[in-house]
């Protein structure tokens, strides 16, 4: 198996547009999840999001805009800044040799939700042409595919909540074995339909407003927990092979080690312990380090009851009794959950907290919870302690448990 | 020689294609192909779309093969004059001898 470095970042993200202002904002613990300005907020318990400052106009001309998804443009976006982050120029006989890896939970949602808007809503059959093309899961892939003329394997994955981690995962596995030389892998997601609130916030998986500040209503691992709250954004990454990073003399980010893959094949959104520890030994598996080598660990953490509690136990399945001596970040209580693409951001999260050194903070994390009681960093990032290699969790409704290993650059 | 009515077809649909699809008014001309101009056939179903929004048009589905600009401009012009015949009262209606 070939070592697979990531030398590119790019983002489109709730906490910034790129590395260092995405790092910044999760060593610093500032959050930006807020009330959502929109007509229909009134219509949500909890109108809370964590919004991306984007405006597709300053990406797109008008004729190509029209086509895309709001998800599509954030992917698209996000991936020339991991490509233009990795510096590289591609030949023909290169582009055949490469591989755009998308993970995203609910595809173009907006569009779709725009559709039943004007059928359902206005009892008008004028559905806009663009429809299909806007709202089908593998836009967001196949734009970037046509974008930089790569044409290798273009694949999207729809994994819920571990989408984009296993489209990274599944990048790695095909570079590490040598069926392509280069990749951009990640995820995105732009949720924030009134369709879409509305149904999750039917599941009672949303988290209440904190009365004194929107923006710590995410929390996870508190016992004051309540939920999630939904967050947009892309991340991407460039993936490829040690060798030819080496030999071009690309900047590298940090090292994919491997890759762990299960699924719980139990209940379709109650986690399981089983299927999550599976998933973490798996991973070390793949990339053949001993769970004594695990420093650091990036929680899938959402800050429901359900999952943060799972988590835990599975940590422990794993780990023994070093389970408690490792520190453990859960980020979402800053970006909100990107859904799709909350693996991919957790991964660069984590290359960046490697590469700084530096555990990042699990936020509002105020009243302690018998049942999570592993060291969560909370409230401040510790400097100093990231160590060399990194967990990062990402489970899913469906029961699909996506697990990456990664190390820091030596 | 066109009609006034044709001639402000081809205005208003000329103002369509650059809004929406950013050309040059320059190339189009009656001759020009549109899918030469960057309107496939994805793009033509959504001019038709903007087209009966501006006009308030239900355009018949096409079955012919529209190329050039100024086919689209005929076919659309051809269904404004259907339209206002269809509206206007039918000889019919109003009572006046036929041939048969």
């Amino acid at each position: 198996m070939r070592r697979v470095a990531v030398t590119g970042i790019g983002l489109v993200c709730p906490l910034g547009h790129d590395a260092d202002s995405i790092f910044e904002a999760a060593r610093s613990g500032r959050s930006c999840i807020h009330r959502l300005q929109i007509a229909s907020a009134h219509r949500l318990t909890a109108p809370l999001a964590a919004t991306v400052q984007f405006d597709g106009t300053a990406h797109f001309e008008p004729p190509q805009l029209r086509l895309l998804d709001r998800g599509s443009q954030f992917a698209v976006v996000a991936a020339r800044r991991a490509l233009a982050d990795a510096g590289c120029e591609l030949s023909a006989a290169e582009r055949e040799r490469t591989g755009v890896f998308v993970g995203t939970g609910m595809g173009g949602t907006l569009s779709i939700d725009e559709g039943y808007q004007t059928l359902y809503g206005e009892n008008s059959d004028r559905i806009k042409p663009m429809m299909i093309l806007k709202g089908m899961h593998n836009a967001p892939a196949a734009w970037i595919g046509i974008e930089h003329d790569w044409r290798g394997p273009n694949l999207t994955y729809s994994t819920a909540c571990s989408s984009s981690s296993v489209a990274i995962g599944e990048a790695w596995l095909r570079l590490a074995c040598g069926a392509m030389d280069i990749a951009i892998a990640g995820g995105t997601e732009a949720p924030l339909s009134l369709g879409s609130l509305k149904a999750w916030e039917a599941m009672h998986t949303l988290a209440i407003e904190d009365p004194a500040d929107p923006a710590r209503s995410c929390k996870p691992f508190s016992r004051n927990r309540s939920g999630m709250v939904l967050g947009e954004g892309a991340a991407f990454v460039v993936l490829e092979s040690w060798e030819r990073a080496l030999a071009r003399g690309a900047a590298i980010h940090g090292e994919l080690l491997g890759y762990g893959l299960t699924t719980d094949a139990g209940h379709i959104a109650r986690p399981s312990v089983d299927g999550q520890a599976a998933a973490m030994s798996a991973a070390l598996a793949a990339a053949g380090i001993a769970a004594d080598e695990v420093d650091t660990i990036n929680a899938h953490g959402t800050g429901t009851l359900a999952n943060d509690v799972t988590e835990t136990a599975a940590i422990k399945r794993v780990f023994g009794a070093r389970a408690h001596r490792i520190p453990i970040s859960a980020t979402k209580a800053l970006h909100g959950h990107l859904l799709g693409a909350a693996g991919a951001l957790e991964f660069v999260l984590s290359l960046l907290a490697l590469e700084h050194n530096v555990a990042l903070p699990t936020m509002h994390l105020d009243v302690p919870d018998p049942d999570c009681d592993l060291d969560y960093v909370a409230g401040a990032a510790r400097v100093g302690v990231a160590g060399r290699t990194m967990l990062s969790n990402s489970f899913a409704f469906g029961g699909t448990n996506a697990v990456l290993a990664l190390r820091a650059v030596a | 020689m066109t009609s006034n009515t044709f001639d402000d077809t081809e205005k208003r649909i000329r103002a369509l294609l650059v809004k929406d699809f950013q050309l040059d008014p320059g190339t189009l001309t009656r001759q020009a192909r549109l899918d030469e101009l960057g309107v496939d056939s994805i793009g033509m179903a959504e001019l038709i779309f903007n087209v009966e929004d501006a006009f308030g048009l239900k355009l018949p589905d096409v079955t012919v093969q529209l190329s050039t600009f100024g086919e689209v401009v005929q076919f659309i012009d051809d269904a404004v004059a259907n339209q206002r015949a269809a509206a206007a009262p039918s000889a019919l209606a109003l009572g006046v001898p036929t041939a048969t």
